[in-house]
């Protein structure tokens, strides 16, 4: 109950860091996303499948570092405030996108990019009409993984002046509150579990009917 | 209409292709034929500048096709693969009109041109708004093809579009394919490694080995002065039997050696006819000049007495059969003569299992053997 009283009575509090969260959180998605389309789609271009290779092995590798270890070194060398938080969420929140984009594009069958070409398809519309629709579904569940892990990370990211709902949890942690610790927590997974629904239902929208079809 | 001129392409050290100087004609169908890594797809490649050659020139429509910007060219060159490689996520309509599109024709054009193209392979309308994964393997390849088709280049290119498909949908679409081909008289390049295929669809074949253009030639040439023993072998110990593939039943049509009857005379006056005549065949037709069935005199022997058959349902071969497929159908019910229909179940004529023989023989598609 204690948890409950407390939500009520700093209502305006938390959903002001909630606010704040989701700015935090929308900001570094977009970035993310911008910036890891854009490597993704450079490192796969044709003649650069080596690099993109090399680049999916690497970002393999990245996303079983702990974002902690981001968000000390954007802090080592950035220094503190929301904008290194933001630079250290948009970093972490990449690695899966970059993955994924990169992964999906490389995967599109040879023998449709063939037929694709032989029909006279430029690299330019080869890539935006058949490689990226294609890897669509990869390409969404890539956003989707970062999504959930900056919202996550944002929570960490408080450490380094991030704001939004990790202050309630490092706050509450080092004043011994548990209702404080808890409603942080709690508001943070709640926001995780919608945003993640709302991206199910955007990717279901967004990615084309013939490949949501089950092979029988 | 395709011209190549000394064309050779390396890879690293090994040449692919070597020398090759072949004419295709306008609106000929020429088939490609090699083991693999022969050569055969690396050519084709170069038409549509998918592979640049080294040395040599390529030129179509008068074109040198080095001058032609590559995107440019391959749209006006229809090419279809062997897994086709339809798009996943576009529809059968979409997919069809893809070319088109980049050609920027107008929607209203592009809505009625894949009505038509649709109809013409034989795909019911309501396909266009299914997806690929939704499709059979032939029908997908009838999309391939129509997709390949759609914005009416003049030369096709075709890469073993068959060779994914079972034995018999395979047949079935070369059937239909060539049905097709009769309509649109497109100048088709079509690579296969089975020589049956290239036998019964080709007008011209192109045999190649190791880079080397070995013979290019019409099909019942290559079959009846083989240029050397690769060739042979190629075709196989059975080349004469393939060649009789190159033969309609209607070739062999024979309008003598029996007699019709109508089909309301009494059995009695039947036998009494083919008595008087000597002849011991003879069909039965109604008004309309179908086929009702089949009477036969069988000769006296020393042990058996003269009988009198009457057969109500023979068997019939369409005069548009090939030959092979006839005589397959002899030797599985055991006749040497069969009667002739056309598409219409009329009666044409008989076909005999010697007068074959006697006319392959005349006609020297068997040619003489070495041994």
């Amino acid at each position: 109950m204690n948890i409950l009283s407390y939500y009520i009575n700093n209502f305006a509090r938390i959903i002001s860091a909630l606010q704040v969260h989701v700015l935090i959180f929308l900001v570094a998605l977009t970035f993310s996303i911008v910036i890891g389309m854009a490597i993704s789609i450079f490192v796969t271009q044709k003649d650069r499948k080596k690099i993109g290779r090399i680049i999916l092995s690497i970002m393999g590798a990245a996303q079983s570092v702990p974002s902690l270890v981001i968000i000390a070194l954007v802090f080592a060398f950035v220094g503190i405030g929301i904008k290194p938080a933001v630079i250290a969420l948009v970093v972490y929140g990449l690695v899966p996108i970059i993955f994924n984009t990169t992964s999906g594009i490389l995967s599109v069958r040879p023998n449709i990019i063939e037929a694709g070409i032989g029909m006279g398809l430029t690299q330019n519309q080869l890539l935006w009409r058949v490689k990226i629709p294609i890897a669509l579904p990869v390409i969404m569940g890539g956003i989707r993984s970062s999504a959930t892990i900056i919202i996550g990370s944002a929570t960490v990211a408080a450490v380094i002046g991030g704001g939004g709902l990790g202050d309630f949890i490092f706050i509450g942690l080092r004043m011994q509150k548990p209702e404080m610790l808890m409603s942080g927590a709690i508001t943070v997974s709640l926001l995780a579990i919608i945003v993640d629904y709302i991206m199910a239902k955007i990717e279901k929208k967004v990615v084309s009917k013939g490949l949501q079809i089950k092979k029988t | 209409m395709i011209e190549l001129t000394n064309v050779t392409k390396k890879f690293g050290n090994k040449t692919a292709v070597n020398n090759f100087s072949l004419h295709i004609e306008k609106g000929s169908l020429t088939m490609f034929i090699g083991p693999s890594g022969c050569g055969k797809t690396t050519t084709l490649r170069m038409i549509n500048r998918l592979t640049p050659f080294d040395n040599g020139n390529i030129i179509v429509n008068g074109t040198p096709i080095n001058d032609i910007d590559p995107v440019k060219l391959r749209r006006n060159i229809g090419y279809v693969i062997q897994e086709i490689g339809l798009f996943p996520h576009l529809t059968v309509f979409e997919n069809i009109a893809i070319v088109p599109r980049l050609l920027k024709w107008d929607q209203k054009k592009i809505v009625h041109r894949v009505e038509e193209i649709i109809e013409l392979v034989t795909l019911d309308q309501s396909f266009v708004q299914k997806y690929p994964l939704e499709l059979s393997g032939g029908e997908r390849q009838r999309v391939g093809l129509a997709r390949a088709l759609a914005a009416e280049p003049e030369i096709l290119l075709m890469d073993e579009p068959f060779g994914a498909i079972d034995p018999i949908n395979r047949l079935k679409l070369q059937d239909s394919f060539l049905e097709i081909q009769e309509e649109i008289k497109k100048t088709i390049v079509f690579v296969t490694h089975d020589i049956n295929e290239a036998i019964k669809m080709g007008d011209k074949i192109a045999i190649i080995d190791k880079g080397n253009l070995i013979q290019y030639d019409d099909v019942s040439q290559i079959l009846s002065n083989p240029a050397n023993e690769f060739v042979e072998n190629l075709l196989g110990q059975d080349r004469n039997i393939k060649a009789l593939s190159l033969k309609k039943a209607k070739d062999y049509v024979l309008k003598d050696g029996f007699i019709t009857v109508l089909d309301t005379e009494t059995h009695e006056t039947i036998e009494k006819k083919m008595k008087d005549k000597n002849i011991e065949i003879a069909f039965a037709l109604d008004k309309n000049n179908h086929l009702k069935s089949r009477f036969v005199l069988e000769k006296a022997t020393s042990n058996k007495r003269q009988k009198f058959i009457h057969n109500p349902a023979p068997w019939t071969i369409e005069r548009q059969n090939n030959i092979n497929e006839t005589l397959s159908k002899m030797l599985e019910i055991g006749e040497n003569q069969l009667p002739v229909v056309n598409r219409k179940k009329e009666f044409v004529g008989i076909i005999k299992l010697s007068n074959i023989f006697e006319e392959v023989k005349k006609k020297h598609i068997i040619s003489e053997g070495k041994n």
